[in-house]
């Protein structure tokens, strides 16, 4: 541990020389690689409503004990305390300047008093452009569920469908809601599905849908889902009616691999997916535009409840970061915090309350802490 | 492509009126005002629609690119661009294909073609075709003709300290790279009588024409050589250079004249400093190409971009898979290199590219570290680890 806070660029550097010595087969004589200058990241931080700011905090420890080399641009958003809150275009400037960001989740009232109907959450997800929505569900060692050998992902749209904020009462008493579905969306979002399965080595890509009711909306994108697979041969597609699918979720979820969603579906299958393999504490996400990524815990809870009281899980935000480092070209940190994660539940010596355990957040991170161990040396 | 960049101006117009449903899309880069990469140019712009646009692969940032390893010394190369890339933080996700050169099936080959139409862009060293019998079409044209790459670009410029005939050599090849003596129409009409057409459109001309006098109006270059042989290929190569002529004259800026095939190869050897951008037809230009490959320092060292309209592949610029020296560490992974450093300038990932450009600079000019076929002693992994030596020294952390 020590030895990590002293010098940990030049342990992961000599980690790195020698996985370059291995993969290319190098001759002895190898080239001294000199210490790098840290030139750090930058990652834009929305700490988010409820149990966020102690999440986060969590993960600034184990980035701090780890010595990652990134620095936070903290801003307080939030929908239920506009008062405090950032304004929406200097957050989204800030993203798209470091074109990754830490997220936690946002609380959204239930009932509008100022007449808006698109949340917060909606208008950085519009004006930022994230459309897809990645949440990897995969059963974690060591944390007891229902199902074992879950892993799938859930890849939802959304920024529009039932999300579009388009209500009206026209009749007193008659409320329209439109779902709007867009062909360019579908093609993009069902684009991105395959490409997200071709890059990870994935095998099926299932579309979820309702289109034996919705024929024209859930029809459009079924038909972009279904023009899309034509150009991915080697990957098997598949369609599942919405209904049908969260039984299936429940009973046997081992027999997913990548789903495609229009959003609402996406909303409703990411927590289904999140109860399966342990709660909302453990599940990680990400929500992608062109550009930038916003890393966010997968279901989205605020855990309001347990505010100051030391309990939340920040599995899902540590994983959240962990991912984050692995995109921003710092893998070698992302594999170090991920190992350390998986090495500490499957010990299951330190667990919080969500998982059965005694342990509260502070010593869960500790725990992290501890298992840090740069790889291969 | 380059074809395009002239309308540049009244691009934010035309996306405005895209209509509401992509508003979002194009607000973003109204919004910023950053020049737009070639890649960019070329998916928002296309001068020909495609049937049905594919959605860009870029997702939070980071490119998803086909890579095509080919045979002999590819996939080795090909490993070194992925080490490079790592640690120089190239956004930048490969989709790796394998073509087996051994069986005579298409359907790897098709793969590969569809996986480049998903992403746009591929990075490929040379595919090969061991098969002889007439049935089988060279993959490497098949793979050209099937995305209508029309042009090959091949920048050839001298390194200074690496030992060559030539030193200052500074010459743009464009070729055509689809027809011509390549569009494999042969046939044994009367038994022991062979004929193979050499078929030259004006469509096509037109476009190669065009896309060299942009090329060199964007790159500040003065002057336009069309090689040719029409004194004796009247109709064919005459067209070729009455087009090419025409286009000139929208140009007046930019120098034109031509040179005959023959005469141009003798200059090209004597005096290859009198040449600045040169165009001509498909089997010309492999043939220049590889004397000034050889002026400036053989095989290893250049790479060539192959510009469709909605396409780009990078390779090296010479076309030999170097099966004799595969798996020995002594291939010269410069080529491969650069054609990834052209690939990140295509992108639009210009401060990547720099970072690795310098550094591949530093390690041929400064370090004079070279391969056998330069006339060093350096294995091709002495190379890669210095070049990754002075990525890692550079100040900035870009990813």
């Amino acid at each position: 541990m020590l030895l990590i806070r002293l010098n940990p660029l030049r342990i992961l550097n000599k980690a790195s020389a020698t996985i370059l010595t291995r993969n290319i087969h190098i001759t002895p004589a190898v080239a001294t690689l000199t210490p790098r200058q840290t030139n750090r990241v930058k990652c834009t931080l929305i700490p988010g409503d409820g149990v966020g700011p102690e999440l986060v905090y969590s993960v600034q420890e184990v980035f701090k004990a780890a010595g990652v080399p990134v620095d936070f641009e903290p801003y307080f958003f939030s929908e239920v305390n506009p008062t405090l809150s950032a304004p929406i275009d200097q957050v989204t400037s800030s993203i798209t300047k470091n074109k990754v960001c830490l997220k936690g989740i946002l609380a959204t009232p239930d009932y509008s008093h100022t007449g808006e109907l698109q949340t917060l959450n909606m208008k950085l997800r519009n004006e930022l452009d994230l459309y897809a929505n990645v949440v990897h569900v995969k059963s974690l060692p060591g944390v007891r569920s229902r199902h074992t050998g879950v892993d799938c992902v859930v890849i939802r749209e959304q920024t529009e469908g039932e999300y579009s904020a388009l209500e009206h009462e026209s009749v007193k008493g008659v409320v329209e809601c439109l779902k709007i579905i867009t062909a360019a969306k579908s093609d993009r979002i069902a684009k991105f599905a395959f490409d997200y399965a071709t890059k990870n080595k994935r095998k099926k890509v299932t579309v979820v849908h309702k289109a034996n009711i919705m024929k024209l909306a859930d029809g459009l994108f079924l038909k972009s889902c279904e023009e899309t697979s034509k150009l991915y041969p080697k990957i098997e597609f598949e369609k599942v009616i919405v209904d049908n699918c969260t039984m299936q979720m429940v009973y046997k979820p081992q027999q997913f691999d990548v789903m495609v969603t229009p959003n609402l579906y996406g909303n409703i299958i990411d927590n289904l997916g999140a109860g399966l393999v342990g709660g909302a504490g453990v599940v990680a996400g990400a929500s992608y535009s062109a550009d930038c990524v916003v890393f966010e815990p997968g279901a989205r809870h605020t855990f309001a409840e347990a505010v100051g009281k030391n309990v939340a899980n920040p599995t899902a935000m540590i994983l959240c970061s962990a991912n984050l480092l692995i995109h921003a070209n710092l893998a070698s940190y992302g594999e170090m915090i991920k190992n350390s994660v998986s090495k500490v539940l499957l010990d299951g010596k330190v667990r919080t309350k969500d998982l059965g355990g005694q342990s509260n957040t502070q010593e869960f991170t500790y725990a992290i802490i501890h298992n840090l161990k740069p790889l291969s040396i | 492509m380059a074809a395009r960049i002239i309308s540049n101006s009244c691009l934010h117009r035309k996306l405005h009126e895209l209509g509401s449903g992509l508003s979002k899309l194009s607000r973003r880069t109204a919004a910023t005002a950053l020049p737009m990469s070639d890649f960019e140019i070329q998916h928002k712009q296309p001068l020909v629609k495609k049937t049905k646009s594919i959605p860009v692969a870029l997702y939070g940032g980071r490119h998803a690119v086909t890579m095509l390893p080919g045979g002999g010394i590819g996939p080795e190369l090909m490993l070194y661009v992925r080490e490079i890339f790592k640690y120089a933080g190239a956004p930048v996700d490969f989709e790796v294909v394998d073509i087996d050169p051994k069986s005579d099936e298409s359907n790897d080959l098709e793969y590969a073609i569809t996986s480049i139409k998903r992403n746009g862009v591929a990075i490929k060293g040379n595919i090969e075709t061991r098969s002889e019998s007439t049935g089988v079409q060279s993959r490497n044209v098949a793979i050209r003709n099937e995305l209508d790459l029309f042009v090959n670009v091949l920048h050839c410029h001298s390194y200074p300290g690496v030992p060559a005939r030539q030193s200052d050599i500074d010459i743009i090849i464009i070729r055509q790279n689809t027809e011509g003596e390549y569009a494999m129409l042969e046939h044994e009409s009367v038994e022991g009588v062979v004929e193979s057409m050499k078929v030259v459109t004006k469509s096509n001309s037109e476009r190669v024409a065009r896309f060299a006098f942009e090329y060199a109006k964007k790159n500040n270059r003065k002057k336009v050589t069309t090689i040719h042989k029409a004194n004796i290929m009247k109709l064919s190569d005459g067209l070729f250079l009455e087009t090419s002529q025409n286009i000139a004259k929208e140009y007046p800026e930019i120098e034109h004249n031509e040179m005959i095939i023959d005469n141009c190869c003798m200059q090209l050897v004597s005096k290859p400093h009198q040449f600045d951008v040169m165009i001509m037809t498909n089997l010309y230009g492999t043939i220049v190409s590889n004397v000034v490959c050889g002026l400036v320092g053989g095989a290893g060292l250049l790479s060539g971009k192959n510009y469709g309209d909605h396409y780009a592949i990078f390779e090296p610029g010479t076309r030999n898979t170097g099966t004799s020296i595969a798996g020995k560490n002594i291939a010269n992974p410069i080529a491969m290199i650069s054609a990834s450093i052209d690939m990140l300038d295509h992108l639009g990932h210009k401060e990547h590219s720099k970072v690795i450009s310098d550094a591949v600079r530093k390690v041929m000019c400064e370090d004079k570290l070279h391969t056998s076929d330069l006339g060093g002693t350096a294995t091709s992994t002495d190379i890669v680890q210095k070049i990754i030596d002075y990525i890692l020294q550079t100040d900035t952390r870009t990813w």
